[in-house]
């Protein structure tokens, strides 16, 4: 395992974002069967979602979790000089959206953004990739922005009729957006990483058209459940406890684990081959689906985000395409994880959408 | 493990009542046997019979005695 360590870089702030709009599993599919929903329900936990609009994008989501977390500390974004945005539903395929967020958000060009191509896994990378060009560099305040609007592009699948509307995917999925705020600082708690990557499962969860190797055909992702079920209940409950020996902590020493909220069968099995307790694990699919790079931030912003007291020390850990996995060893101070924050605005760059005329 | 207790987990699985199966019931005509169910399948035989359960496998299962004997 590639493992990292921070005594240096604190969150100062987490925030999630996601539309106003929340839709019950009952009104995602046409004619509802209450047996097959009770089923659904049950083995993923989901029991609704949030919708982006069609204009709506990740980058919108972030933006305005973004800037709540910099009005909540009172931090200039001129001060902030770097920006590293996890998604894989950008604005455009070039250039990087992160480039287009600094602009949006009042950064200075003294600043480093990027955008980083994962999905379940993100949230964990991205953590690893600013602490590390934090410590190494002399950026005071770092945002790392997460998101990704998958369940809109499950909606438009099943209207170009790629994807029924009864399929367990195109209900799984929501839209949401994360921001955290990092501060280098004197002293912080201990921030301890493992990551993993295995490319011989690329074809687990893959979008294969629309890019250099395949540009034309229809621009949809397909994933292989039983490949990536066979992968999370394997290799993430190893990092963790891996992680976990090579720092000398237990289950016992957190408040709680925070997985990838991929479904409820995934997630129980995930935590208890860890050894942590039903207790310990913490869901948000429930109200929000599967995020992905989002979903670890709705869960601490679902438990800790109307809670100001006291600290949580949290396992986290997110894995998904790729192969990606990868583990975080955290403690947050509650009053640093804001309420939810709901947002239908959008930007407007200019461009017109494309029609194509016969 | 007996037949009876590798029912008996099966049943257990697709919360089922004791004797609702047998080694000649058919998968496909079960409510129970589908996507989700087949997710716990590989659980159950990576815990209780330390069996990597793939996608290819799971296609060849047309009866529950077919994942009776896969268990061993």
């Amino acid at each position: 395992m590639i493992k990292s360590s921070f005594n240096n870089i604190k969150v100062k702030a987490l925030v999630t974002a996601v539309p106003s709009k929340w839709t019950p599993v009952e009104e995602f599919i046409n004619e509802p069967d209450e047996k097959n929903i009770a089923k659904f329900k049950k083995s993923t936990g989901v029991e609704g979602r949030y919708d982006a609009s069609n204009k709506q994008t990740t980058a919108d989501l972030c933006y305005a979790a973004a800037m709540s977390a910099v009005k909540h500390d009172g931090v200039d974004p001129a001060d902030i000089g770097l920006l590293v945005f996890v998604t894989q539903t950008p604005d455009y395929i070039e250039p990087a959206t992160a480039c287009v967020l600094q602009n949006r958000l009042g950064m200075s060009d003294d600043c480093m953004a990027f955008d980083v191509n994962l999905g379940c896994s993100g949230l964990m990378y991205g953590i690893n990739i600013v602490s590390g060009i934090m410590e190494s560099s002399n950026v005071k305040y770092a945002l790392l922005m997460a998101g990704d609007t998958t369940g809109k592009n499950q909606r438009r699948y099943i209207e170009k009729g790629w994807v029924d509307r009864e399929d367990n995917e195109a209900k799984l999925f929501g839209d949401a957006g994360c921001a955290m705020l990092f501060e280098k600082t004197g002293v912080a708690p201990p921030l301890d990483m493992a990551m993993r990557t295995d490319g011989s499962g690329f074809k687990a969860v893959i979008k294969p058209w629309g890019g250099e190797r395949h540009f034309e055909g229809p621009q949809m992702s397909y994933m292989n459940g039983i490949d990536v079920f066979n992968f999370a209940i394997e290799k993430p409950p190893a990092l963790i406890k891996e992680l976990m020996r090579d720092i000398g902590t237990k289950p016992e020493d957190y408040d709680c684990i925070i997985l990838h909220q991929a479904n409820k069968l995934i997630m129980k099995n995930v935590a208890r081959r860890a050894g942590f307790s039903s207790k310990q694990n913490l869901l948000s699919i429930d109200k929000f689906g599967n995020t992905s790079s989002t979903s670890i931030a709705t869960a601490l912003t679902k438990h800790y985000g109307d809670d100001n007291d006291g600290s949580v020390k949290a396992m986290l850990c997110g894995f998904g395409i790729g192969l990606s996995w990868g583990a975080v060893s955290i403690e947050l101070e509650k009053s640093d994880i804001l309420p939810l924050l709901m947002t239908d605005e959008y930007f407007d760059d200019g461009y017109e959408d494309h029609i194509e005329h016969a | 493990m007996s037949e009876k207790e590798k029912l008996a987990l099966l049943e257990d699985m697709f919360e089922l009542d004791e004797g609702d199966l047998s080694a000649d019931t058919v998968l496909d005509e079960l409510d129970e046997w589908d996507s989700m169910s087949k997710l716990s399948l590989i659980v159950l035989m990576s815990d209780e019979f330390e069996k990597k359960l793939t996608g290819d496998t799971i296609m060849t299962f047309k009866t529950v005695g077919d994942i009776l004997n896969y268990m061993g």
